[in-house]
């Protein structure tokens, strides 16, 4: 494959990928106890600013990734505006009923549903997978054999991607026809995955054997080809979400946009 | 005897997992287009996200295996940029969490259908329990509640419970599974 995926490296690059990941759940468990969707539309804003300007990855691919966002926030919201409970009707027609509390509800799960998308990809664009798992090894003391075995099978998805488009290719030059309807459907994803799995697995197998015959799976004392720390980035970070915690609040308090501070009710 | 899992068996888990952590990463936009139809069609499509686990436990047939598969998928979508981000990471660990239970409950000794289908219904109680503080669902209207509950638990029995265990039979006619199962009764019978 010949996709440019070519970045800057910025400061959320430099962070220890633990703590990251570590305030990335902190502020998953605050955002489902923030019941009031002021507090949350300047949440967004707070990440949104981490997405637009720091990541180091070019605009139009920011733009690509930020499309299926906004289907993230029809779906989250709309079947809870359409069927959610609640007592001030403002449209009926049917089994759909719109009330005042549903509407604002979905609105709240739409919102809700951008920024864990936002924050997922900050995360995912701003972290290479070798460094977070030796930084699993190393400070959160996860055992070598998982961490390895991850970062040699990331290493193998590639090569899946090829294997699958020989397959395609193999398919159609025999005129390998899958027929219609649930039993076609059925058919090709036969015809993809049986040998996809079954080549992976063997493939696996192998390099396992070979780890473990260079004692891939000790987990004694040993040492690491890459030495993660903490460093002051780290706390830049965590100043920054302290920030955008307590300036949304006071917004919020301030300058709501909407009259409700409570979604549940 | 080194204890628990080998690196065999959780590098083949893992790369299991990645495979159908890509599948989860395709599977969000496809979920995203089903749901504009409305009425929780959707949901019927949501099994797909409780398969690694139930695959990964019919092809290695180790305790843990089910847990790890599922919260490596769940991993593998989160890196890949999956659009509920870490969400995906607080269902992964349930989803995995519940199939495990029903796969210990039969003292890790059956793998039939049934068993897939019980793991499947086990994962979607789960994530349902997880929706109930993160989507709000217990304010839906009850009769598009209960829409929701039936077609995701029969996404489950689909697609994690039925297709999951006819894709291990074709796997199994490969002989691949052989590489990476302990050896069981028959072996030691046809040792003789």
């Amino acid at each position: 494959m010949s996709i440019d995926f070519s970045y800057q490296e910025t400061w959320l690059h430099k962070i220890n990928p633990s703590l990251k990941l570590g305030f990335v759940f902190l502020l998953f468990i605050h955002l489902i106890m923030i019941h009031n969707t002021n507090i949350l539309i300047n949440y967004m804003f707070g990440t949104l600013i981490l997405y637009l300007f720091f990541t180091g990855h070019p605009w139009k691919r920011l733009m690509i990734i930020f499309l299926p966002f906004l289907l993230i926030f029809l779906t989250s919201s709309t079947s809870m505006i359409f069927f959610g409970k609640g007592d001030v009707t403002w449209f009926k027609w049917g089994l759909i009923h719109i009330t005042e509390e549903s509407f604002f509800r979905g609105l709240h799960l739409g919102f809700r549903g951008i920024i864990f998308a936002i924050i997922g990809v900050v995360f995912a664009l701003t972290t290479r997978p070798v460094y977070l798992f030796y930084s699993f090894m190393q400070q959160l003391k996860l055992k070598p054999k998982y961490a390895y075995s991850f970062m040699a099978a990331i290493r193998l998805i590639p090569l899946m991607i090829e294997e699958m488009q020989t397959l395609h290719y193999a398919l159609k030059v025999r005129g390998v026809q899958s027929g219609k309807g649930i039993r076609g459907l059925y058919n090709k994803l036969k015809s993809y995955s049986i040998p996809l799995l079954s080549q992976s697995i063997r493939k696996a197998f192998r390099i396992a054997v070979a780890m473990e015959a260079k004692r891939f799976s000790n987990s004694g004392n040993r040492t690491y080809y890459y030495q993660i720390n903490f460093s002051k980035v780290d706390l830049v970070f965590v100043f920054y979400l302290i920030a955008v915690f307590t300036l949304s609040y006071y917004m919020a308090v301030q300058y709501p946009y909407f009259p409700i501070t409570d979604v549940r009710l | 005897m080194e204890k628990g899992l080998k690196l065999t068996d959780i590098l083949v888990t893992i790369i299991i997992a990645l495979i159908f952590g890509i599948i989860y990463k395709l599977w969000g936009p496809l979920y995203g287009v089903i749901s504009t139809l409305g009425l929780h069609v959707e949901q019927l499509i949501y099994g797909m996200w409780f398969i690694a686990a139930v695959v990964a436990y019919l092809i290695i047939r180790k305790p843990g295996v089910a847990l790890l598969a599922e919260v490596a998928a769940a991993q593998g979508e989160f890196i890949f940029g999956g659009e509920w981000g870490v969400a995906t990471l607080i269902f992964g660990l349930g989803q995995g969490l519940a199939a495990e239970l029903i796969f210990a409950a039969f003292r890790y000794q059956r793998f039939d259908m049934i068993v897939a289908s019980l793991a499947g219904v086990a994962s979607a109680l789960a994530s349902l329990g997880i929706d109930f503080y993160y989507g709000y669902i217990g304010d839906l209207a009850l009769w598009n509640l209960l829409i929701l509950f039936g077609t995701r638990i029969a996404g489950g029995i689909l697609i994690s419970g039925i297709f999951a265990h006819l894709l291990v039979k074709a796997l199994e006619k490969t002989g691949v599974t052989n590489l990476v199962r302990p050896a069981s009764q028959e072996d030691y019978k046809a040792l003789g």
